[in-house]
């Protein structure tokens, strides 16, 4: 699978280097260095998965949609509530994680975001002050409290890559992560197939590049961007609910993941979606090494500050397209 | 906005459905920024009722907390008004009088605790004011209460070193948390710590006391880390911790922070068995919400658990829970912000018995002293430093999410301001009767613990 090759190379990559390295010092530093490398890759994961939807709002519809941390919150939400109620396991919620937040997503579309395409200043007031309604009436139906969701068992532990002589793991990366990296490049996978491959995509694709014409060749550009904006909300779902289980359920949660995932979008470039992964690889690494040299507060204000250098520098991100214009 | 195809007559009707939904989409928030949320109190508060600020955020970051303080003001409140629970023997009312509380709502902003305390106390011109959580609000009320000589009962554990006159400190001083849970560390899980904490005035402090305890017991500190509040990716924290292996871990992390670094702490393979984590902030609450299995083994210091076997304590879980649902839990700071209500009503009563009038002075007067069975057991008020004597416990988390007490003092402990490992012989005594001038005395010795 072609969603499985960068992670498995990186690895074994990194076993190698870990043996050479072991061989010269000896010590235990290159182990734990080599371990937040792989922390890394979980970083990784989460940012990629969060940023995901929001690389098709924004990146390809151009929507600057500040209440993304709510669908994700939304997402946790509706895996808390099937679970809660059904006592389903949560890997089944996700398909409904995905349907509720794409139909809020498409609803939100047909009553606010479709009145303001062409003015992004309104949109950003308009998906603020959304993402402000959304946590309210959650705080409303669910109260203040932070929620529990369980995680399913067999996916608690840890899978070793490097023992030392008495068996214990020296390098090994949790289940629960190795989970989130598969599905947010399967995800990502998903939907570049369906960007690239399907008719639905070339018709994105058109309206984004030019909207009039799009419409004169009888493409319906309203329902496209309905169906395109309730995607990118399905997919912060998803990521909501896969996260749930690993971080804390509560209504203000999605503010934690909006900045990182607005970094990632921007850093890789809006005009591919390829460029997500890259800003995520780029930003998860540099914080999990940044933050293992110094600490976490200094790592996310280098970071920052490195983007807003970047896009000093390319606004454009790092991957772009030269277009016409 | 409007497109140029769009009509007249449409643009009035489309008009007014945004203005509609403008309108309701605003009664949404105003919803959920006043106190409409509560429970249903009693509306006839009789006569010439008592005001009492409530000043809680029920919205932002800190509202997880805050919100459970607001209801157990609420419930004790609500008993004193009506002359149940603990206050059955005093009939309805303070002397005859209702509590009126006035509710305002921070909304996690430190300026807005200031904003909102002004205006409790000149424009509402409340009694006295029951709140803050975090020291930052607390640090951000403390002038506006002293300017003004206005009386704040704070009930949240703390990293000490302050001493108002202004404020009765009803949650944990550093001796009655700190002091006991360290040299516990020691002498049963090793000599090497790791602290961690959320980003902010409290865990840096309450840290900084700690590490020096465990130094002066004989320890070694591994390892000092800090995360940005709400923070919820611990990953990096967790390797630094293999790496240094500690004996145990010490965190004071707050809020959102604590199920998501417990979760990945058990996620990481470590168990508590390798290395234990020892908690202040982590009570009843959090464990519920980031599920026992992730907390069991691990420990929490605090005054106050569920489990306390106590009479007060067995009535007030059932009391809170038939106000607020069956699955909610209780926790020390609750507890805390439940029975400083009523070392506030007990001095109101007193001053209203005596014939006085309600002036801070009074106020301040009447509550030092004071004593109340509350559910960790007997407290009181101490009349030279306003901190609360209060027991001193460690619970060690079972599978079903509540505590084993593990170590208990016998009677409540006597609170000391200053942290005496970093401020030796420091000690707060204010003045019989209170002039508000400067509490902080040198004694140079070593205070021995006292007990009620």
């Amino acid at each position: 699978m072609l969603a499985f090759d960068p992670s498995s190379v990186f690895l074994s990559n990194l076993l190698l280097a870990q043996e050479e390295a072991e061989a010269a010092t000896g010590g235990l530093d290159i182990v734990t260095l080599l371990n937040q490398a792989l922390n890394g890759v979980g970083i990784v994961g989460i940012l990629l998965l969060t940023g995901l939807g929001l690389a098709i709002t924004f990146g390809v519809m151009r929507i600057i949609n500040l209440a993304h941390g709510e669908f994700i919150m939304l997402g946790a939400y509706v895996t808390f509530v099937f679970q809660d109620a059904f006592g389903m396991d949560l890997l089944m919620t996700i398909p409904f994680a995905f349907l509720v937040t794409a139909i809020i997503g498409a609803v939100v579309e047909l009553t606010i975001i479709r009145r303001l395409y062409g003015n992004p200043l309104e949109t950003l007031l308009a998906t603020w002050g959304l993402s402000i309604v959304l946590q309210g009436v959650v705080k409303l139906i669910f109260t203040a409290q932070l929620k529990y969701v369980k995680a399913p068992p067999y996916l608690s532990g840890n899978l070793p890559l490097l023992s030392d002589d008495s068996g214990g793991a020296l390098i090994s990366i949790s289940y629960y992560r190795m989970f989130i990296i598969v599905v947010a490049l399967a995800l990502l996978g998903v939907t570049m197939y369906l960007f690239y491959k399907t008719s639905w995509g070339r018709q994105i694709r058109a309206v984004t590049q030019n909207r009039d014409m799009a419409k004169c060749l009888g493409v319906n550009t309203k329902l496209v961007d309905m169906g395109t904006f309730a995607y990118g909300c399905g997919l912060a779902g998803v990521a909501g609910a896969v996260i749930s289980a690993l971080k804390t359920v509560a209504p203000p949660m999605g503010q934690d993941y909006l900045v990182d995932a607005w970094m990632v979008v921007v850093t890789g470039g809006v005009d591919k979606l390829i460029g997500v992964l890259a800003g995520s690889l780029l930003i998860g690494e540099a914080n999990a090494v940044i933050a293992f040299i110094l600490n976490d507060p200094t790592a996310r204000v280098i970071v920052l500050a490195a983007v807003i250098v970047l896009i000093r520098y390319r606004p454009e991100g790092l991957f772009t397209i030269q277009k016409r214009s | 906005m409007a497109k140029p195809h769009v009509s007249d007559t449409n643009l009035n009707r489309r008009k007014f459905i945004q203005y509609g939904s403008l309108a309701v989409g605003s009664s949404i928030v105003a919803a959920c920024t006043g106190g409409g949320s509560g429970p249903s109190e009693s509306t006839d508060l009789g006569e010439d009722p008592i005001k009492v600020g409530v000043m809680y955020s029920t919205t932002g970051t800190i509202a997880i907390v805050e919100k459970s303080l607001q209801d157990a003001t609420f419930l004790a409140i609500e008993q004193i008004n009506t002359g149940t629970g603990p206050w059955e023997a005093n009939g309805a009312g303070i002397a005859g009088k209702k509590i009126e509380k006035v509710v305002v709502n921070p909304d996690s902003n430190w300026d807005l605790y200031n904003q909102m305390s002004k205006r409790l106390i000149d424009e509402d011109q409340v009694v006295c004011v029951l709140g803050c959580y975090t020291s930052a609000s607390r640090k951000s009320v403390l002038p506006v209460f002293e300017e003004k000589d206005a009386i704040l009962y704070y009930p949240v554990y703390y990293e000490g070193n302050e001493c108002s006159s202004n404020v009765f400190y009803t949650g944990a001083a550093p001796n009655q948390q700190i002091t006991d849970s360290i040299p516990y560390c020691y002498e049963n899980f090793g000599p090497k710590g790791f602290f961690i904490g959320s980003d902010y005035i409290y865990p840096k402090e309450s840290n900084r006391i700690a590490k020096a305890e465990l130094e002066k017991a004989g320890g070694t500190v591994v390892g000092d880390e800090y995360a940005a509040l709400g923070t919820t990716e611990f990953i990096t924290i967790i390797n630094k911790i293999k790496a240094a292996k500690p004996d145990f871990v010490l965190s004071n992390l707050v809020g959102d922070s604590i199920p998501a670094f417990y979760r990945q702490f058990k996620d990481a393979g470590i168990t508590s068995d390798d290395i234990p984590i020892m908690a202040y902030p982590t009570t009843e609450e959090e464990i519920q919400a980031m599920g026992p299995e992730y907390s069991t083994g691990h420990f929490t210091s605090f005054n106050y658990f569920q489990t306390v076997d106590t009479p007060e304590n067995k009535a007030f879980v059932e009391q809170f829970q038939a106000m607020f649902g069956k699955g909610r839990v209780t926790n020390g700071v609750m507890e805390a912000a439940y029975l400083q209500t009523f070392f506030m009503a007990q001095a109101m009563k007193q001053v209203l018995e005596e014939g006085g009038e309600l002036t801070p002075g009074n106020i301040r007067e009447a509550t030092r002293g004071q004593e109340f069975d509350a559910p960790q057991g007997k407290v009181k008020i101490d009349p030279d430093n306003y901190h609360t004597y209060l027991y001193s416990r460690i619970g060690k988390w079972k599978e079903d999410g509540q505590a084993e007490i593990v170590f208990a003092t016998d009677a409540a402990v006597k609170p000391i301001a200053w942290s005496q490992t970093l401020y030796k012989g420091r000690v707060c005594e204010h003045t019989t009767p209170d002039d508000r001038s400067d509490p902080t005395k040198e004694t140079g010795k070593d205070l021995e613990p006292v007990f009620l």
